[in-house]
């Protein structure tokens, strides 16, 4: 339900469309791929999101949300992205590869970018021990 | 006995064994393959007439014992497609025999005067040249089917169809560890350089061969271990990994979630069929099949193996290897979410002797341009009829989007200096976009892989979202990677080198201790530059200009869903990559 001007209304339950590619996929039923409904109280985030489907954190790869990155393996800077209704979430296993140069560039979330500034864009993070820049 | 170049002249069915020129005996890869055509080659000259030749190189380290995913074979000449100079690479097992014989390099030239055509055979004892008439007008299945009944556990390097009819989206095949096509030197029209030589196979028989030596056994030994190790320890290329498990195929949900997987002839990012086109769905369709396979290695010695076999819908085993620029192309460009049509689509490239990538673009174009209805699998399967059988229309369609654009008056056309975009769309994936339109092989995602920046000494921190520096690293990852097309290695191995610096450390040993070249890590970018050079100014003789270096012009006018974002990188950046080639 929205509001005349058409803003959500802040009570809104949320209904989530999330898709889990990979291993991670047996958290949401599958065995490659998952697709599933989830709803959640106004003001959830994708942490709840995340606790939820009991997704550990380690298993967790690039996450996005509506076509943008929010999260790559290692980082875990998705947690407190606020979820709107309708949202399409889809989270990948974390050995899914993407290389730098076919990610150079691509639409990402303010607090994926801040960590990354941080830490270096361009080092994939599968490694526990990542080389030092 | 030191290494050989190997002279086939084609004019007058001869093979001569000479000496290594001090120049070229530093070289291997692409980087010979590229020195040798600039040497040899008339940048001027007609990519199918005489002057044109084709260079045939193994890797620095391939053939060497153990080396880890080292198969590679690099191929060389003017190219057809981009009317500039080219070097494709192929996994399968020609570099690994035409290493073990000694071979530096095998050029081809020359076309012969009775117009005939030929197969030769290459073993420990020379060259012979036989007539192939039984070969003529055959895909590679049967071609790998007949030669290997004949020459068993041999190389075979040949030509389809499409070479026959010297079509600029020719390539050439490579058979696998099954005698099977399906490893190809896709890009760029080598195929047809091969059939304007007359030449349509190529067995490579090792046995006897002296084997590769190694100048540095200690050196060497160190290196294949540390790289060995970094491969079996990274998650994307140890067994079980990414690539093992879902093969290349792994990046289609993911680029389609990023808004940055071409669709329907590039007006999208977005393709709501992706998932039944992807490395997860082809994982699947195996499992429930029960026949096929994930984890299948494309040469002898891999041990990333991202490889696949997939089966029919009866579970025979149908097509080797559906890789990610495959389903892409055929599938998602074209608005298909068939499997089994991408399958025998992929089967159709592979036996006439296509190049995947520009084969589905073409369709794409087509579909753009009326001749059929995006999405339409079956309409798009008799295309390759057409091309098989030389129909006008298959002609047209065999030389690829710029031929087949014109021919159905399309403008959105997605190619760099003639050839086709692979399946990163670079409005949404800006990095990748640089490299498209400024190497000098025409669009190509192989370009410029990563390299970690302390080594490309672009400096650590990269704004991702910036386009400021975007040049300097296009320049480093394309550097990089004309180096990693130097060593015989697949770029794969890009992976656990940028993670583990044991790795790239171990890789750079393991070429300084095949070759006794004096190289450290420090040289891979300068050695990378260098082949880049070459290459450059060759396609400078042959009139390449900046403008040659731009992208397709609706891509700066049109916005690409579901991100709206359009090119915005500017000329300057652009033209700054390769100011130094002139500057230096």
């Amino acid at each position: 339900m929205k509001t005349n001007d058409g803003n959500h209304e802040i009570h809104e339950p949320l209904t989530i469309h999330v898709v889990l590619y990979g291993a991670v996929a047996r958290y949401g039923g599958g065995k490659h791929i998952a697709s599933i409904y989830m709803d959640f109280e106004a003001g959830a985030v994708l942490g709840n999101l995340y606790e939820e489907l009991k997704l550990p954190q380690n298993e967790k790869g690039y996450v996005f949300v509506n076509s943008v990155l929010c999260d790559a393996p290692g980082l875990n800077a998705s947690e407190t992205l606020m979820l709107q209704n309708g949202d399409h979430v889809g989270i990948f296993s974390a050995n899914h590869m993407w290389p730098y140069q076919y990610r150079d560039g691509i639409r990402m979330s303010d607090a994926l970018r801040e960590v990354l500034q941080e830490r270096g864009a361009m080092h994939h993070s599968y490694s526990d021990s990542p080389p030092d820049q | 006995m030191g290494k050989k170049i190997l002279r086939i002249n084609m004019t007058e069915l001869k093979a001569t064994y000479e000496d290594v020129p001090a120049e070229w005996a530093r070289w291997a890869g692409r980087g010979l393959t590229s020195t040798i055509v600039c040497d040899e080659v008339d940048p001027g000259c007609h990519p199918l007439g005489p002057n044109n030749k084709l260079v045939i190189a193994p890797g620095w380290v391939t053939g060497s014992p153990a080396a880890p995913s080292s198969g590679r074979t690099s191929f060389g000449a003017k190219s057809p497609l981009t009317g500039g100079i080219k070097e494709s690479n192929a996994g399968g097992l020609s570099g690994q025999k035409l290493a073990k014989l000694g071979l530096h390099a095998v050029i081809v030239e020359g076309q012969p005067t009775d117009k005939k055509w030929y197969y030769a055979v290459i073993t420990n004892d020379g060259v012979t040249f036989h007539e192939a008439d039984g070969l003529m007008g055959k895909g590679m299945y049967e071609v790998d089917d007949i030669l290997g009944e004949k020459y068993p556990k041999t190389a075979i390097i040949g030509i389809g169809q499409a070479g026959e009819m010297k079509l600029s989206n020719a390539g050439i095949s490579v058979n696998d560890p099954e005698n099977k096509p399906g490893r190809y030197a896709g890009r760029g029209g080598l195929g047809a350089i091969m059939g304007a030589r007359g030449l349509k196979a190529i067995v490579v028989d090792d046995k006897g061969g002296p084997g590769v030596e190694i100048a540095d056994k200690e050196c060497f030994t160190n290196g294949r271990k540390a790289l060995a190790a970094a491969i079996g320890e990274h998650a994307l290329t140890k067994k079980d990994g990414g690539l093992n498990a879902y093969g290349t195929a792994i990046l289609v949900n993911i680029l389609n979630e990023a808004g940055g997987l071409p669709t329907r002839n590039f007006s999208s990012g977005h393709f709501e069929g992706a998932a039944k086109i992807s490395g997860e769905a082809m994982s699947e369709a195996i499992e429930k099949r029960g026949a096929g396979k994930m984890g299948h290695g494309c040469h002898p010695g891999c041990i990333i193996q991202c490889s696949n076999i997939f089966p029919d819908e009866e579970g025979n085993e149908l097509v080797s290897a559906i890789e990610y620029e495959t389903a892409w192309s055929l599938g998602a460009n074209c608005g298909i979410d068939d499997l089994d049509y991408i399958a025998h689509a992929t089967r159709e490239c592979n036996d006439i002797g296509l190049d995947t990538i520009e084969a589905g673009n073409t369709v794409a174009i087509a579909m753009e341009g009326g001749l059929l209805e995006f999405g339409d699998a079956k309409g798009a399967i008799k295309l390759f009829d057409e091309i098989r059988k030389g129909t006008p229309l298959g002609r047209i369609l065999g030389q690829g989007v710029e031929a087949t654009a014109k021919a159905f008056g399309v403008h959105r056309v997605p190619t760099v200096k003639g050839q086709s975009m692979p399946a990163y769309e670079p409005r949404a994936v800006k990095g990748i976009g640089v490299t498209y339109v400024t190497t000098p092989m025409g669009a190509d995602h192989t370009a410029g892989y990563t390299i970690a920046p302390e080594i490309a000494g672009v400096g650590g921190k990269v704004d991702p979202l910036s386009n400021e520096g975007k040049g300097d690293l296009s320049l480093a990852f394309q550097a990089t990677t004309a180096f990693i097309d130097s060593t015989g290695y697949c770029l794969f191995i890009a992976f656990p080198i940028l993670d583990i610096a044991e790795g790239f450390a171990g890789m750079v040993d393991t070429v300084a201790g095949v070759t006794g070249l004096k190289i450290t890590g420090d040289d891979v970018v300068p050695l990378g530059k260098e082949i880049l050079k070459k290459e450059r100014l060759f396609n400078e003789a042959a009139g390449f200009t900046a403008a040659d270096d731009r992208p397709p012009e609706f891509m700066r006018d049109e916005f690409l869903p579901p991100h709206n974002v359009n090119w915005t990188i500017s000329d300057d950046v652009l033209d700054g990559v390769y100011a130094w080639v002139h500057a230096d």
